[in-house]
């Protein structure tokens, strides 16, 4: 309980502490632990040590690996970890508990999750030395988020229906899944409750340079082979790797894990496809901005990078990380123009446009 | 039950009911339903997404409702009216739905009833396309029934058989029997069972959301809206309206319940056994129950074999490799077990107490309290928990207790106040008032009659209330999402995890792990408390 109590005290002393180190002393701070945190965050020889607590929307397995290689490369800082894999559940979590918030660290999850909560002053701002790495079009320009790793979207078949129902030929676009030989065969994450079947939409919008009438056009032609819009993405990959459908556009990342379980799964990527930021933030308020940082600084090494694509399958965004075997990266594939501000701004416009198109 | 002003020990027990549920139940919704502000609602409104998944949810509600009822009332009458073989076997079965996380179970369905389900196209050659309407109905009836087979088993299980007697003694038949003496004596029983199965089925996220396809209702729109979108002013914008549809339901009871009385018990429930009712009767009930444990039985052994395989259904090799995840994750399954039981005996006494309070005063404004008592069955999971985290983070409770566990163990107690309180109010309903008016002429004060008199006679309702508040408690992912913590993660987060991680071996070996820690924990509670294997608390 001991570490608890102080960590508790932390939350308390907060404002004192942040007083106090400005100042340049601590002995006005209750815990002495935490003055002397708050000093060293003051001096430039900062060294990362405390518990820093981690909202992570990683996979189940990536996430342990993860702790436990951070704990070997910066020894002395303890993780604890809150693991839920939906992001936008983290993200409201953070938005509710902004008055004394509980979490150091947000990682995971589309940018555009961190986005929203850096528009609403919820992020502590920080440019690692090692986001240097990083391409401009992967950082927030605001210095809230720094991505780390791609998702990109694809196709997941089941191979033995393909060959039998379908000719066995892989879609290589988006316009030959509107054949009618995948009539009732297709399955798509509902657009309205995943994040993926949003980005799906967005993505035939960007590909059609925004023209909303030809994309809504191929959105109505693609639904007439749709059977099913499972409610959670997971699912879409399930329902095709058990073989109850054919297809389903998807993450190819998490295809490849299920791949790896079932050898009966195939990814395909189309040209002109989507893709996410994986991200990860600093919250505002965090009461171990040493460690903190210290454990953004690692996730962004290569060492995270390749561990990352190891165990999710996801590309990291360091061109020296090779990816995973079979998993596209974002130029070996042609990706469509993604914008994705024009995507958070218009989702509430697009979803209605789409519901009227093809009737639902 | 004598006036408040004559005794001020009841007027406290009332300000400090009235009080917890203030803070515990209504200012966390107030926060929520609040947070959009008025242009948040007006934009929603004027947006129309709601306007589908409305309809979709009443006509879901209405259908399931209509079908769980059924069947948890022929499993009631079943188990309550005739001598057929197996009762154990199918209360044990009657509550395994109960036991079970939703998206896990739900799963479970298509892999038997898909389009290449084992049953549906293995065994029948049929490509059914269950995701949807029927799928979202079958399911809901399966999962739900049980609910109401339990309230309605312990209605059923304290009308009087003397009068049942007495009606065949002067020649009525089973049948005659039943419709006027029987069904008229379990009118308010059947219709709270109705009411509480509908809100349930109504709030229900975990099966339409897994089942459903497009089919979206309220809540899985809210969840999405979260979820996919961190879209927070919508969700609670789509609270608002089911809360809205909860308070038309609670109308519908007020009308249903008529404030008639039917009073059948005079003392402890009669020893007298119920008239037999014909063989073919016994035989029928005997096959509709069989017929429903299969299905149960079926979804379970699914579940039971892909923990034991690498990766079913597409590689059967057996292996116990997925229960190494049990072993790795036994802290969320004590912390499931510890808040579940806590919870379960608190919300119990509390909602018995409650009940008392309303159902046997006179004090203005009780049907303002009733009504609160039950709305927390209409406020969906998530957003009960996201109102706990909005109201009470940062506050003493979090001092208290850094862990999470016991903001965790309050929200259980509060969310699942409405069957406890339920079944105790159509408990007392049909306990006569004679009985209050016995122990106040003999000098008992309103306290001391509940504690000595009602609570003794009110064990069937105390534990229905456990019984569900303790499986709710073991099967919520949605009250627990917001509120867990590091140290306080519960078995279903860990099952959510690995769902999401296409882990379904160790899902399905940490819910038959999960499931199991319940139901020997229901057995053991039985067993210590009666002596017998009383799971629902309906009394064969």
């Amino acid at each position: 309980m001991t570490p608890e109590l102080d960590r508790r005290s932390f939350l308390k002393a907060a404002g004192i502490v942040t007083a106090a180190a400005a100042c340049g002393g601590g002995a006005g701070a209750p815990a002495p632990a935490t003055a002397t945190q708050a000093a060293a965050t003051a001096t430039a020889a900062a060294k990362a040590s405390g518990t820093i607590s981690v909202y992570s929307a990683l996979n189940e397995s990536t996430n342990n690996e993860f702790v436990k290689a951070f704990k070997a490369a910066v020894p002395g800082v303890e993780v604890a970890l809150l693991p839920l894999a939906a992001a936008g559940e983290l993200q409201t979590r953070i938005k509710a508990e902004k008055a004394s918030p509980k979490a150091d660290i947000f990682i995971g999850g589309d940018s555009s999750f961190h986005d929203g909560l850096g528009k609403e002053g919820l992020l502590e701002t920080y440019v690692s030395a090692n986001a240097s790495a990083v391409a401009a079009q992967s950082k927030d320009p605001g210095n809230n988020w720094t991505g780390w790793y791609f998702g990109i979207f694809g196709i997941v078949m089941n191979t033995d229906r393909v060959n039998k129902e379908v000719g066995g030929a892989k879609p290589t676009t988006w316009d030959d899944l509107t054949d009618p030989k995948w009539k009732g065969k297709l399955v798509l994450g509902s657009p309205i409750t995943t994040g993926g079947g949003y980005i799906f939409i967005a993505t035939q919008i960007f590909r059609f340079n925004k023209d909303e009438a030809k994309a809504m056009d191929y959105m109505k032609r693609f639904h007439a082979n749709v059977a099913q819009y499972p409610g959670t993405s997971p699912q879409a990959i399930q329902l095709v790797s058990q073989g109850q459908f054919v297809a389903a556009p998807n993450w190819a990342h998490d295809i490849l894990t299920e791949k790896a379980k079932n050898p009966g799964v195939e990814l395909a990527i189309p040209k002109g496809t989507g893709y996410e930021i994986g991200a990860i933030s600093v919250i505002k308020g965090t009461k171990n901005p040493v460690a903190a940082k210290a454990f953004v600084d690692w996730v962004l090494t290569k060492e995270a990078g390749e561990l990352n694509v190891k165990l999710s399958n996801r590309v990291s965004v360091r061109t020296d990380v090779p990816p995973a075997p079979g998993a596209p990266t974002l130029t070996s594939v042609e990706m469509v123009n993604y914008d994705r501000d024009w995507a958070a701004a218009n989702k509430d416009r697009v979803l209605k446009l789409w519901q009227s198109t093809v009737g639902l | 039950m004598t006036s408040l002003r004559r005794e001020p020990s009841l007027l406290l027990a009332l300000l400090a009911v009235t009080g917890l549920v203030l803070v515990f139940i209504v200012y966390p919704q107030y926060r929520v339903i609040t947070e959009p502000g008025g242009s948040g609602y007006v934009d929603f409104i004027t947006g129309q997404t709601w306007v589908r998944p409305l309809q979709n949810s009443i006509t879901v509600t209405l259908l399931s409702t209509t079908t769980a009822v059924l069947l948890g009332f022929v499993y009631a009458y079943a188990m309550v009216y005739t001598d057929m073989r197996g009762k154990p076997f199918f209360r044990l079965v009657g509550i395994l739905p109960l036991l079970s996380p939703p998206f896990v179970v739900a799963a479970a369905y298509i892999l038997l009833f898909g389009p290449r389900g084992i049953i549906t196209y293995h065994v029948f050659g049929q490509s059914p396309n269950i995701l949807g309407l029927f799928g979202i109905w079958g399911v809901q009836t399966i999962a739900f029934f049980p609910f109401a087979y339990q309230l309605i088993a312990d209605v059923l299980s304290r009308s009087d058989a003397r009068l049942e007697q007495a009606a065949r003694n002067l020649g009525a038949g089973p049948w005659q029997v039943f419709k006027s003496v029987t069904l008229p004596l379990t009118r308010p029983g059947l219709g709270a069972a109705i009411l509480t199965t509908a809100i349930y089925i109504l709030e229900d996220f975990g099966n339409p959301a897994l089942i459903g396809g497009l089919y979206v209702v309220l809540p899985t729109q809210a969840y999405g809206l979260i979820s996919g979108f961190g879209d927070l002013n919508g969700a609670a914008a789509v609270s608002t309206i089911l809360l809205s549809l909860a308070l038309v339901l609670y109308i519908g009871k007020l009308r249903l319940d008529g404030g008639r009385q039917f009073v059948t018990v005079s003392g402890k429930a009669s020893s007298m056994p119920r008239p037999p009712v014909p063989r073919y009767v016994s035989w029928g009930a005997f096959v509709a129950c069989s017929l429903c444990a299969l299905i149960i039985l079926l979804v379970y052994g699914t579940l039971i074999i892909s923990a034991l395989t690498l990766h079913f259904p597409t590689n059967l090799a057996f292996t116990t490799q997925h229960f190494e995840y049990v072993g790795a994750h036994n802290l969320s399954l004590r912390n499931t077990l510890m808040y579940g039981l806590v919870a379960a005996v608190f919300s119990a006494l509390f909602a018995l107490f409650a009940a008392f309070l309303v159902e046997r005063g006179k004090w203005r404004g009780r049907r303002v309290l009733d009504f609160l008592l039950i709305m927390p069955a209409a406020v969906p999971g998530l957003f009960f928990g996201l109102g706990y985290l909005t109201a009470f983070n940062g506050t003493f409770i979090d001092d208290l207790d850094e862990t999470g566990g016991i903001l965790i163990t309050i929200a259980l107690i509060f969310w699942n106040i409405p069957v406890g309180y339920q079944a105790a109010t159509a408990g007392l309903r049909q306990i006569d008032r004679s009985i209050d008016e016995a122990a106040t002429s003999l000098g008992a004060g309103g306290l001391r009659m509940f504690r000595e008199i009602l609570m003794p006679m009110l064990g069937g309702s105390l534990r229905v209330g456990f019984t569900t508040t303790f499986v709710r408690a073991v099967t919520t992912l949605s009250v627990v999402i917001f509120l867990f913590t590091t140290q306080s993660a519960t078995a279903t987060i860990t099952i959510f995890q690995l769902v999401g991680d296409f882990n379904w071996g160790g899902a399905t070996a940490f819910t038959v792990a999960d499931v199991s820690m319940a139901v020997i924990a229901l057995v053991v509670i039985a067993v210590l408390s009666r002596g017998r294997v009383s799971l629902g608390g309906a009394r064969g």
